[in-house]
C-alpha cells in the first residue's frame, strides 16, 4: 500500500509542473511505441474562440500533458487559437456533438495506448488545477473513472433533472452531467467501441455503459466556474432542454441495470 | 369497382417501381420488397374473396378492415426496419467522420500541410 502510494506520488510529480522526477519507466507499463506521452487532455470544442487560447495556456501551465482539442466544426477561430496556444487540433469534417467529438479523442487515445485521458469542457468552466487531484485515484489504481463533481453549480432545475436521471437510471452519481472526468485505459477501450457511438450525450448513457461493464467510478469534488460566454450549446432553448430530458430519462429507464444483472 | 381501383393502383405503383429501379433512385434490394408487396396487392385486388375467407376464419365481422389492418401492420414493420437500418448507418457514418478527422490530423502532423476543404 505504501509502495503504491509512493509510486503514485512519484507519478504525480511527473504531471505537475515544477516536478523533480525525470523518468517513470520503472514504475508503470512500457511506453507505447507510437507516442511520447502516456496521457492526454481531451477537449471537444464548438465556437469557443474568446476563451480557448487562455484556457489551453492555463492547462499547459498546470499539467505537463498534451492537449487534444477536437473541433466540432466551429465557425470561428477556435481551432486556430487553440493551435497557437499549443494544443493539437483534430478537426471533425462534420458536426457530431460533444460526445461524438469526445469519442473521436478517445478512439485516438485507444489507438495510441494511452494510460488515461482527462476530458474537459472548452468553455473555461473546469479549473486546470483540479486535474492533478482527479488523476490521483487513477494512478493509485483506486478506480477506473473519476468524475469531477460540482454540486454547487446546480440550479434548482438542474438538481431536479439530476434527481430524475438518478431515479430512472439507477445511477448513484451526484453530478451526472459533469464533463470533467478522467478515464483509465480500460474505460478508454470500452468507450472507443461502436456501441458507445450509438449514444448522443456523454452523461447517463456513457455512465451506464461504464457501470454495467464493471468499471469502478468515483466522484471528487471540484469547483467549477460559470461559463465564460454564458450560453450552453446543448441547452440552447427550452425545446432543446425538453428533448434532452425526454431522451435521457427514456434511455436511463430502458438501459438501467436489472437487479438480477447487477455486478 | 374496388377491384378495378386496386388493380389500377397496383399497375401504377409497379410502373413507378420499374422507373425508380431503372434510374437508380431505388436500390434493387428495396425493389424486391416492394415488388412482393405489389404482387400481394395485385393478388388481393383480383381475388378479394380471399379476405372474406380469412376474416371469417379469424372472427372479423367486417372483412375489408382486415386488409387495412394488415397493411398498417406491414407499414409499421417497414418503418421500424428503416429506423433500425438508419441507426446502423448513423453509427457507421459517425465513426467514419471520426476516423477521417484522426487520419487528417495525423497526416497534418507528418506533412505540415493543411487539411483538405470539404
Amino acid at each position: 500500500m505504501m509502495a503504491t502510494q509512493k509510486a503514485g506520488s512519484a507519478i504525480m510529480g511527473l504531471f505537475a509542473r515544477n516536478r523533480n522526477v525525470i523518468t517513470m519507466s520503472n514504475l508503470i507499463a512500457p511506453r507505447h511505441p507510437r507516442t511520447r506521452f502516456r496521457a492526454a487532455v481531451l477537449m471537444p470544442a464548438l465556437n469557443e474562440e474568446t476563451v480557448i487560447g487562455d484556457h489551453v495556456a492555463s492547462i499547459l501551465k498546470a499539467v505537463d500533458l498534451p492537449i487534444w482539442l477536437i473541433d466540432d466544426c466551429s465557425t470561428d477561430d477556435t481551432a486556430e487559437r487553440a493551435a497557437k496556444a499549443g494544443a493539437r487540433v483534430i478537426k471533425l469534417p462534420a458536426r457530431l456533438g460533444a460526445w461524438g467529438a469526445t469519442q473521436a479523442g478517445i478512439r485516438e487515445a485507444a489507438s495510441r495506448g494511452l494510460e488515461f485521458v482527462v476530458t474537459m469542457d472548452a468553455d473555461g468552466q473546469h479549473n486546470p488545477d483540479d486535474i492533478v487531484t482527479l488523476i490521483k485515484p487513477i494512478i493509485n489504481g483506486e478506480c477506473d473513472v473519476v468524475i469531477g463533481s460540482s454540486l454547487e453549480r446546480g440550479s434548482k432545475a438542474r438538481r431536479l433533472a439530476w434527481r430524475m436521471m438518478r431515479l430512472t437510471s439507477g445511477l448513484q452519481i451526484q453530478d451526472l452531467t459533469s464533463g470533467f472526468r478522467v478515464l483509465n485505459h480500460q474505460a478508454i477501450s470500452l468507450l472507443a467501441k461502436p456501441r458507445a457511438t450509438t449514444l448522443d450525450y456523454q452523461d447517463v448513457g456513457v455512465l451506464l455503459m461504464l457501470k454495467q461493464a464493471g468499471m469502478r467510478m468515483a466522484e471528487v469534488p471540484v469547483v467549477m466556474s460559470p461559463r465564460a460566454n454564458g450560453k450552453s450549446r446543448i441547452f440552447s432553448s427550452w425545446l432543446a432542454v425538453a428533448f434532452y430530458m425526454a431522451h435521457t430519462l427514456l434511455l436511463g429507464t430502458l438501459k438501467r441495470s436489472r437487479p438480477w444483472n447487477q455486478k | 369497382m374496388i377491384t378495378l381501383l386496386s388493380s389500377v393502383f397496383g399497375v401504377l405503383v409497379a410502373s413507378l417501381l420499374l422507373f425508380l429501379v431503372r434510374r437508380d433512385h431505388l436500390h434493387i434490394s428495396h425493389g424486391l420488397g416492394w415488388a412482393l408487396a405489389i404482387l400481394l396487392c395485385a393478388l388481393l385486388g383480383f381475388a378479394p374473396r380471399i379476405f372474406d375467407a380469412m376474416a371469417s376464419s379469424l372472427g372479423v365481422s367486417y372483412s375489408p378492415i382486415l386488409g387495412v389492418a394488415l397493411a398498417i401492420a406491414a407499414l409499421v414493420i417497414k418503418a421500424l426496419m428503416t429506423d433500425i437500418e438508419m441507426s446502423r448507418m448513423k453509427v457507421r457514418q459517425q465513426r467514419l467522420i471520426q476516423k477521417v478527422a484522426l487520419l487528417e490530423s495525423e497526416l497534418q502532423e507528418m506533412t505540415g500541410r493543411p487539411t483538405i476543404d470539404d
